[in-house]
């Protein structure tokens, strides 16, 4: 029973941490259609941003008031991703939109370049994130233990998800946003600015990828290729989920991860990686469109 | 209410519309047919700036907008019902029709005379837009291009591959847009007997240029049908 406990827990962690990196790309990617390459490098920069903040507070505040330091650090990596991304978009991505393979090479080199730039800011040694008190230790339950921290990134997810679907379904700029995806001279035609929704769009992808830097931030080290670990479980889940669908995204990060853990606990890590990997193969040879397609009328003609 | 001077359009690098001239005048139904292919829904796309547009002048009451971007030119006052419909297929009619509203900041009220002119529409309202057929996607459109309340109303071939009872529903609607409404209406179509019994100008189009303009009672249908079918 502790064993099955255990593997629930674990298999709901490792997807929710799939899904947090994930859902920034369901954005850029999934609605977007841009192979940002560079996405796992603003994971990073969500990560630094958690330590800077986290360096800021033990300079200037008293001791007592650190592990405030998460709360602030949440907005900010955010904000800082969000600008970067959005910039990005204005610079580099505006001018690529239906060169696909352009766009792929160019956010590979801005990742790159993203990756340089942190070493020579942070310096090639990993460092590491004091995790907040009220995160620290855990709950025991039926012999198993439930940390804190994986707790609270389960329902970071939680509430992010919430949020992207208010805002996305909700808004009248989620509103806006999906029509430009859907048909863009159209959306034009309906008087919407379909530029500052690409920029806009793409900056909260960023942004989100930001956010899930501040949880990565708790699970270990950062360097300059920590966004790397976590992207191409990213892909993989917003393709098996089906490009384009939120639902299908979190379902596709559910997959992985708990198939991932459910393999480690027969085998090791490495053979269960490889059995992940052909699920998905498998998968993706009976449907190439993912678990959710989008089908209509005037998409079939 | 809408010039257009001297206007040549570009696809890539090739001339579709050389040096055209049309008046859309206020308060009328103008309607600009033309066989397969001679720019007619170019036109269109030129006015609502979707399409490359490097001469000429397009007047809206005055205001030369050549140069403004499409979203900009909407605000002015324009509807524009593209010729697939372009309906957006993974909204509900209900967002759909709300998508209308943009124009005016995505605030207010769609108009209650449009439900009387579609009354489909309310129960269709939670289906999504790619479901329909083509004929409830023509009336959807249409709808979705007044819910701003546009002083003019664009149409891209407006019976293509519709049911004759619809065309019915939608020639009724026209009339009452401009009667009730007073919205100016320019149209593309290529069905005369259509055209004839809902315009008040005909524009006839060859080749990237009008070759005949008039009045519709004064011009003779025997000879439009004649250019037409040539």
């Amino acid at each position: 029973m502790a064993q099955f406990l255990n593997t629930v827990f674990n298999g709901l962690s490792l997807s929710s941490i799939i899904l947090l990196t994930s859902l920034g790309l369901a954005i850029t990617f999934g609605l977007m259609r841009v192979i940002n390459m560079a996405h796992g490098e603003f994971v990073m920069i969500g990560a630094y941003m958690t330590y800077l903040t986290q360096r800021i507070f033990m300079a200037a505040l008293p001791g007592s008031l650190f592990s405030m330091y998460y709360f602030a650090a949440i907005p900010i990596a955010f904000v800082v991703t969000f600008l970067l991304g959005s910039f990005m978009e204005w610079a580099v991505i505006s001018r690529l939109y239906g060169r696909e393979i352009d766009s792929l090479l160019a956010t590979c080199g801005i990742s790159l370049v993203l990756q340089q730039a942190a070493r020579h800011i942070f310096g090639a040694q990993g460092v590491n994130v004091t995790t907040p008190k009220f995160l620290s230790g855990g709950i025991t339950i039926g012999g198993c233990t439930f940390s804190y921290n994986r707790l609270f990134i389960m329902l970071f997810v939680a509430l992010i998800l919430f949020a992207m679907w208010f805002v996305i379904y909700r808004s009248n700029f989620g509103k806006q946003m999906r029509a430009v995806m859907q048909n863009r001279p159209m959306a034009q035609c309906m008087g919407i600015n379909s530029r500052k929704a690409d920029n806009l769009t793409f900056g909260i992808g960023s942004g989100l990828a930001g956010l899930a830097g501040c949880s990565v931030a708790l699970l270990g080290s950062i360097d300059a290729g920590v966004g790397q670990n976590y992207i191409v479980n990213s892909f993989m889940a917003v393709v098996l989920g089906g490009v384009g669908k939120l639902l299908g995204t979190v379902l596709g990060s559910s997959i992985i991860g708990f198939s991932g853990i459910t393999a480690e606990s027969f085998t090791s890590s490495s053979i269960a990686k490889a059995i992940v990997l052909l699920i998905i193969i498998l998968f993706l040879q009976k449907r190439p469109q993912g678990l959710f397609t989008i089908r209509s009328r005037s998409l079939d003609e | 209410m809408l010039q257009i001077k001297g206007l040549d359009t570009y696809y890539g690098e090739s001339r579709v519309i050389a040096g055209l001239d049309l008046t859309v005048k206020k308060g009328s139904v103008t309607c600009l047919i033309g066989r397969n292919g001679v720019g007619k829904s170019t036109t269109l796309k030129s006015v609502m700036g979707l399409v490359k547009t490097p001469c000429g002048q397009i007047l809206f009451n005055g205001q030369d907008m050549i140069k403004m971007p499409t979203y900009n030119r909407v605000k002015l006052g324009m509807g524009y019902v593209p010729q697939g419909r372009d309906i957006f297929p993974q909204m509900t009619v209900q967002e759909n029709l709300e998508l209308g509203l943009q124009p005016k900041g995505g605030k207010g009220e769609i108009p209650h005379y449009i439900y009387e002119l579609f009354p489909i529409l309310p129960q269709f309202a939670k289906r999504k837009g790619g479901d329909l057929s083509g004929g409830q996607q023509q009336q959807l459109a249409i709808a979705r291009a007044l819910a701003a309340e546009p002083k003019i109303l664009i149409l891209d071939e407006p019976t293509e591959g519709i049911q004759p009872s619809i065309i019915q529903d939608i020639e009724t609607a026209i009339r009452k847009i401009k009667t009730e409404k007073g919205i100016t209406v320019f149209l593309v179509e290529q069905y005369l007997e259509f055209v004839l019994n809902v315009s008040h100008e005909i524009y006839i189009m060859e080749k990237g240029n009008i070759v005949l303009h008039g009045a519709t009672k004064e011009l003779d249908a025997a000879n439009i049908q004649k250019i037409l079918t040539e």
